[in-house]
C-alpha cells in the first residue's frame, strides 16, 4: 500500500510527460565511472569499480570488486528522482539497529532501476536473484547491450545513478537479523557492502600546456645572456689597465 | 698608500661586476639554448578518428510500440590482475627522466573539463576515476610546458611502446605498467570513451599532456597526447 501511494504521483505525471518524450532529442550518451567504497556501519571492507557506458537507452557495464565478505553479491544501479543521488552515511541508520539496510539507504540512492546480473533479466524484478549475481570475495564481469529506461539512461549520464553492491558478513547479534527486502533472507545477504556514484568522465581534452616550449622565449634569454657576456668581455681591457696601473 | 688601497678596491669592484655579468650571461645563454633547442614538444602523428562512431545517431522518432526487450547476452567473466584502491603518491618514468615525482589529486572543473595541476613540475591523478593498479583506466595528467619552457610531461610524445613506468601508492605498494601506445588527438575530437571508459577490461593507466600546434590566441595547444599503458 505504501508503494502504491508512492507511485500515485508518478502515474499522474506520466501522461503529462509522455508527449514530450518523442519531441525531446536528448540522447543520453557518455562514459561514467563509480568508485565503490564501503558502506558505513556494515563492517564491509574492500573496494571496487563500476563503469557504465551509455548509448541512448542501451548501456554496457563492467563491475569489479575485491576484499568482500564471502557470499552472494547482488549489485544494482539505484536511482530515484527524489533521492539525493548519494551513498548513505552512518547517520542514516533510521531504525538504529547499527546497520545500514538497503531501505535505510533509499533516501540517499533511491530504488533499484537496473539489476547488474550476469545472466537473464536486468530489470528491478531481478533485484534479489542472488543466483544470477557474482559471489565470493572478489569478482569482475562485464555485460553489454542492456536496455534501460530513457529516464535511467539520462540520470546515469547526469551523475545521478548510484551503484550498490550488497552482501556483508555480520559476526555479532546482527547475524540473526532478517532482510528488510525479503524476510526469508538474512540481512547480511542484502545489506549494502559497497557504494559509489556514477559520474561522467571529464568533458573533452586537457589544457596541459602554456606554450613556453613552442614559442620564442628561448631566443629572448639567448639575447639577454649574449649581451651580458659582451659587457663582461668589454670590461676586460679596463680591468687589465687598472691592474697594471 | 691610501690611494693604492682605493685603487685596489676599485679594481675588485670592476672584476666583481664583470664576474657577475659573465655568470649571468653564461647561465642565460644556457637556459636560452635549452629552451630554443627544446623546441616544440615531441608529438606522435595525429590518430585518425575511428571509422565507427562510438555513439550512434539519435533516432528521429520514438517507436509507437516498444517490444519486450530480449534479455541481453550473459556477462563475460574477467579474470585480470588488479590491485585494491589506494591513492597514488609518486610517479617514475625512467624513459622521461621522471623519478619519484609526487602527484596531486585532480577533479573536474565547473565546466566539466579535467582540472590540471597548478604546478608545471608536478603531474596529477584524476581522483574520481580508478586509482593506478585498480581495475579500469586510471588517468594522470601533466603539463607539456610552462610559459618559460618544458614541464613534467614534455617528453611524453616520445615515449615508446614497451617502456615501463611505475606508480607508488599510499598503501606502500607499487603498480608497474608497460606502455602500449602513444597517440595524439585534436582536443575538439578527444576520444573520451577510449581514454576514460572501460574499453580494455583490465587495470590500465593513461598519461595525458598537450601537443601539436600552440594557438597563441587561446593560449592553449590544439591537441592532446595520450599514452596508454597496462598493469604488469
Amino acid at each position: 500500500m505504501r508503494r502504491l501511494t508512492k507511485l500515485a504521483p508518478l502515474a499522474l505525471a506520466l501522461p503529462l510527460a509522455l508527449p514530450f518524450i518523442g519531441v525531446s532529442s536528448a540522447w543520453a550518451a557518455g562514459s561514467t565511472n563509480a568508485n565503490l567504497t564501503p558502506v558505513p556501519l556494515n563492517g564491509s571492507a574492500g573496494s571496487g569499480t563500476a563503469m557504465v557506458q551509455v548509448d541512448g537507452t542501451t548501456i554496457d557495464f563492467t563491475l569489479e570488486a575485491s576484499g568482500l565478505a564471502d557470499g552472494p553479491h547482488a549489485a544494482h544501479i539505484h536511482f530515484g528522482a527524489d533521492a539525493r543521488h548519494e551513498c548513505p552515511t552512518a547517520s542514516e541508520d533510521a531504525d538504529s539497529d547499527n546497520r545500514i539496510s538497503t531501505s535505510d539507504g533509499a533516501p540517499a540512492y533511491g530504488p533499484i532501476v537496473v539489476s547488474l546480473t550476469q545472466t537473464g533479466d536486468t530489470s528491478d524484478a531481478s533485484g534479489l536473484a542472488v543466483e544470477r549475481f557474482a559471489s565470493g570475495t572478489s569478482f569482475q564481469y562485464m555485460r553489454g547491450d542492456v536496455t534501460v529506461d530513457p529516464a535511467v539512461a539520462a540520470a546515469v549520464t547526469e551523475g545521478q545513478g548510484v551503484v550498490v553492491v550488497h552482501g556483508v558478513a555480520y559476526e555479532d547479534e546482527r547475524k540473526d537479523a532478517m532482510s528488510d527486502l525479503d524476510p526469508a533472507l538474512p540481512a547480511s545477504a542484502t545489506d549494502p557492502a559497497l557504494c559509489g556514484i556514477l559520474s561522467a568522465a571529464p568533458a573533452g581534452g586537457a589544457d596541459t600546456g602554456a606554450g613556453g616550449a613552442a614559442g620564442q622565449q628561448g631566443t629572448v634569454m639567448l639575447a639577454l645572456g649574449g649581451a651580458a657576456l659582451i659587457a663582461a668581455a668589454g670590461s676586460a681591457p679596463l680591468i687589465a689597465r687598472r691592474v697594471r696601473g | 698608500m691610501d690611494s693604492d688601497r682605493r685603487g685596489r678596491r676599485g679594481n675588485l669592484a670592476v672584476v666583481a661586476a664583470a664576474v657577475v655579468l659573465a655568470v649571468f650571461g653564461v647561465s642565460a645563454v644556457a637556459v636560452g639554448l635549452q629552451q630554443a633547442t627544446a623546441g616544440p614538444p615531441p608529438a606522435p602523428p595525429l590518430t585518425a578518428p575511428s571509422a565507427t562512431p562510438t555513439v550512434s545517431p539519435a533516432p528521429t522518432a520514438a517507436p509507437d510500440v516498444v517490444p519486450a526487450p530480449e534479455p541481453p547476452a550473459a556477462a563475460q567473466d574477467l579474470a585480470t590482475k588488479t590491485m585494491p584502491r589506494s591513492r597514488p603518491v609518486a610517479l617514475t618514468i625512467p624513459a622521461m627522466g621522471i623519478v619519484d615525482s609526487s602527484l596531486v589529486d585532480l577533479g573536474k572543473e565547473s565546466d566539466g573539463t579535467l582540472e590540471v595541476p597548478t604546478d608545471y613540475g608536478q603531474a596529477g591523478w584524476f581522483a574520481p576515476g580508478p586509482a593506478p593498479g585498480q581495475f579500469g583506466p586510471a588517468v594522470i595528467a601533466g603539463h607539456v610546458d610552462s610559459k618559460a619552457g618544458p614541464a613534467i610531461f614534455y617528453r611524453l610524445g616520445e615515449l615508446q611502446p614497451g617502456a615501463t613506468l611505475s606508480v607508488t601508492r599510499e598503501d606502500g605498494s607499487t603498480a608497474e605498467f608497460v606502455v602500449d601506445k602513444v597517440e595524439r588527438y585534436p582536443k575538439d575530437a578527444f576520444p573520451t570513451a577510449a581514454v576514460y571508459g572501460d574499453t580494455t577490461q583490465r587495470s590500465e593507466l593513461r598519461l595525458i599532456t598537450c601537443g601539436g600546434e600552440f594557438d597563441s590566441s587561446t593560449g592553449h595547444y590544439v591537441d592532446n597526447v595520450v599514452a596508454y599503458a597496462h598493469l604488469l
